[in-house]
């Protein structure tokens, strides 16, 4: 059994007061392809690297397989990494890059090339064997940090940012091709990104990482659905959850939540009221995210909002149009036939589901 | 999946770029430069005519005047010195004493350079670019201020231990090798500071260990930077007169250096040893010269990294 799994995970780079990685724990299971994605400097590669064994653990506990891996170098934790930059050895042809691993371990000659052969063919790469990195395209060279890992067959796989060195067709297509690959092997695979569409599409959980703490851990659906807290939110999902401050206001005997100039107005279902009281606040954070936001007619539950057309992304299918709504702006995902210009005042809806509520201080999603 | 090999062009020098825009035509640049070169070969090629022509010719006439008489090329010369063959005190003799103290002088170098380079740059001790400032610093001590130091601290070594280097080739070979290092390793540190940290880290994961890493993934990576090492120290030790002078003073196994010093000293100098004995010290390094220049590859980190 190949699980990960990570205990208090915390690290200090020596002369660095704040913590790049800040007691984070999780548990990845066997088989399962996990995402750390969060913005640049959040400590996702910094976790990924200790897992490795290229970086030290401060405090807490690295589990790779049932067995605890803080002090074992990195060649004895049977990992495999994929570098962002693919880190392949210019001097070799792609066969010694992606035997060099076997070599060094003594594995049989034929059993070496019997691996790199089928590593070759699952990846498309026969017929460059004999090629050195430099004469292959960035797809090629990333096919190849890729069979480096996979003829390893490791306990599991940690993957760097592989893709963003891809031009944006070669992204979309590599990324159906790990996650086929993930599929085949059935292998544990941990890959940092930061880019959460390519978390979305590929990982079964996402671990969001901000300031080098855990924000949540969660199926894509999850994150999407329900947000542990506004930078969760904020962080999943393109183009991003608007987030607006609103009054929470007592209307006969219930209560409401409007913008502060009024053009913004909730009407709270029984559970949402529920949550404002328990939560004792007077203030609270809107979150709707611009593809729940339409033209609709809707009354009753839900958000309604007044609001005049800034600029209009036309995208083919639909168009992104940001609005300004008394001082905030917000973006809605409209569909493209809709007749708009700007300048444009529209009336809007969404409903109750899409409505996220949070505190306005810890930014904490309100249960 | 495309084929592509995005090998880019090599870029055009300046003088290429100069030339199409003055128009000048590719003929004339080579005839300019093939002058320069002719200019800059005439000592070597007058050498060469020298050693080659008859020992009585070299008060009678100058050697251009080959170019009117060229019966009279002879092999005569270098029959004559090789004919003693190994003989102490030959020609061929010392040859061997040179390469037999520039040889490991080179290696040990080349060797010593790129092994701490490796740890000043990929090495995880405290204090690295301090002690590679003071490596630097040691590059402007000039070798003739320890001559006398070093003497008397071989000295003491025969005193200590029974082991003395002066007077022997090992004391030749120790004297350059270090005064060879602060140039080497500074050269190595910063060929090598160019090499990504990543293939080390992904050699780590694949199970190699430091030795491994230095040579299978370090070494065949440096081999340009060695390449010129070597062959700025091997042409440096091969033209040392100074240090041989003072440290085999009695030896009687001396490099050509010693020995062509020694034929010009007497009141008559004798010129035809000289210029064949020059001729012969000039091949060896001209051999090591055309045998490692084809290390000097441009783009060897080419599809490393992105």
């Amino acid at each position: 059994m190949s699980r990960v799994v990570l205990r208090e995970l915390t690290k200090q780079y020596a002369g660095n007061t704040a913590l790049s990685l800040d007691s984070v724990s999780l548990d990845v299971a066997h088989g399962e392809f996990i995402c750390l994605v969060g913005p640049s400097g959040c400590g996702k590669t910094t976790a990924l690297r200790m897992i490795a064994g290229l970086e030290t653990v401060t405090s807490g506990e690295i589990e790779i397989g049932d067995r605890v891996v803080n002090d074992l170098a990195p060649r004895d934790r049977d990992i495999a990494l994929v570098f962002q930059s693919y880190a392949l050895y210019p001097h070799m042809t792609v066969f010694d890059n992606m035997s060099f691993g076997l070599k060094l371990r003594k594995v049989p000659k034929h059993e070496i090339e019997t691996a790199v052969t089928e590593a070759a063919r699952i990846l498309d790469l026969e017929q460059y064997l004999d090629r050195k990195p430099g004469q292959l395209s960035g797809g090629q060279r990333q096919r190849v940090a890729l069979g480096r890992a996979i003829v390893r067959n490791p306990a599991a796989f940690l993957m760097d940012e592989p893709l963003s060195n891809l031009d944006a067709k070669l992204r979309v297509q590599t990324r159906a091709e790990i996650a086929r690959l993930h599929h085949r092997l059935g292998a544990t695979m941990i890959y940092v990104t930061h880019d959460q569409v390519e978390a979305m599409t590929m990982a079964d959980r996402i671990a969001v990482i901000n300031l080098g703490k855990l924000e949540q851990v969660g199926s894509p659906r999850e994150l999407y659905d329900r947000p542990a807290n506004q930078f969760v939110a904020g962080f999943i999902g393109s183009p991003s959850m608007n987030f607006v401050p609103m009054h929470v206001v007592s209307v006969d005997g219930g209560i409401r939540v409007v913008s502060p100039e009024g053009e913004m107005d909730v009407t709270l279902n029984d559970a949402e009221s529920d949550m404002i009281r328990r939560a004792g606040v007077t203030e609270v954070v809107l979150g709707v995210r611009p593809e729940h936001i339409d033209n609709r007619p809707r009354s009753g539950l839900g958000l309604q909002l007044t609001a005049s057309v800034d600029v209009i992304e036309f995208l083919g299918n639909d168009e992104h149009v940001h609005l300004s709504s008394g001082s905030h702006d917000l973006v809605a995902i409209v569909d493209a036939r809709t007749p708009l210009r700007i300048g444009d005042s529209l009336t809007l809806s969404a409903s109750s589901e899409a409505i996220h509520l949070f505190h306005p201080e810890t930014g904490v999603a309100l249960k | 999946m495309s084929t592509a090999t995005n090998v880019a062009p090599p870029r055009e020098s300046k003088l290429v770029a100069l030339v199409k825009r003055r128009h000048f035509t590719k003929g004339a640049v080579n005839v300019v430069l093939a002058l320069v070169a002719i200019f800059w070969l005439v000592p070597t090629i007058s050498l060469l005519i020298i050693s080659l022509r008859p020992e009585s010719l070299f008060g009678q006439s100058g050697w251009w005047t080959v170019f009117t008489a060229p019966a009279h090329l002879t092999f005569g010369n270098y029959s004559t010195i090789f004919s003693q063959g190994f003989a102490t005190g030959g020609v061929l003799n010392s040859l061997i004493t040179s390469l037999e103290i520039t040889i490991p002088a080179t290696v040990l170098v080349a060797l010593i350079s790129s092994l701490a380079a490796y740890s000043l740059v990929f090495g995880f001790w405290r204090g690295r670019d301090i002690i590679f400032l003071v490596i630097v610093g040691l590059m402007v001590v000039p070798l003739q201020v320890a001559l006398i130091p070093v003497v008397q601290f071989y000295r003491e070594l025969g005193n200590l231990f029974g082991l003395n280097p002066y007077g022997t080739i090992p004391g030749v070979i120790i004297f350059h090798v270090a005064f060879g290092l602060p140039f080497g390793i500074f050269l190595m540190r910063n060929f090598l500071t160019g090499i990504p940290k990543d293939l080390l880290e992904a050699g780590r994961i694949e199970g190699a260990g430091e030795w491994k890493i230095f040579y299978r993934i370090v070494l065949p990576l440096a081999l340009p930077a060695i390449a010129s090492l070597a062959i700025f120290q091997f042409i440096w030790v091969w033209n040392d007169l100074l240090v041989a002078l003072v440290f085999l003073g009695g030896n009687v196994h001396t490099p050509l250096t010693i020995f062509l010093y020694d034929q010009t000293r007497s009141l008559a100098a004798n010129y035809w040893i000289v210029s064949t004995g020059a001729v012969v010290s000039i091949v060896v390094p001209l051999i090591v010269f055309f045998s490692f220049q084809r290390y000097f590859v441009r783009g060897v980190l080419a599809g490393a990294v992105k």
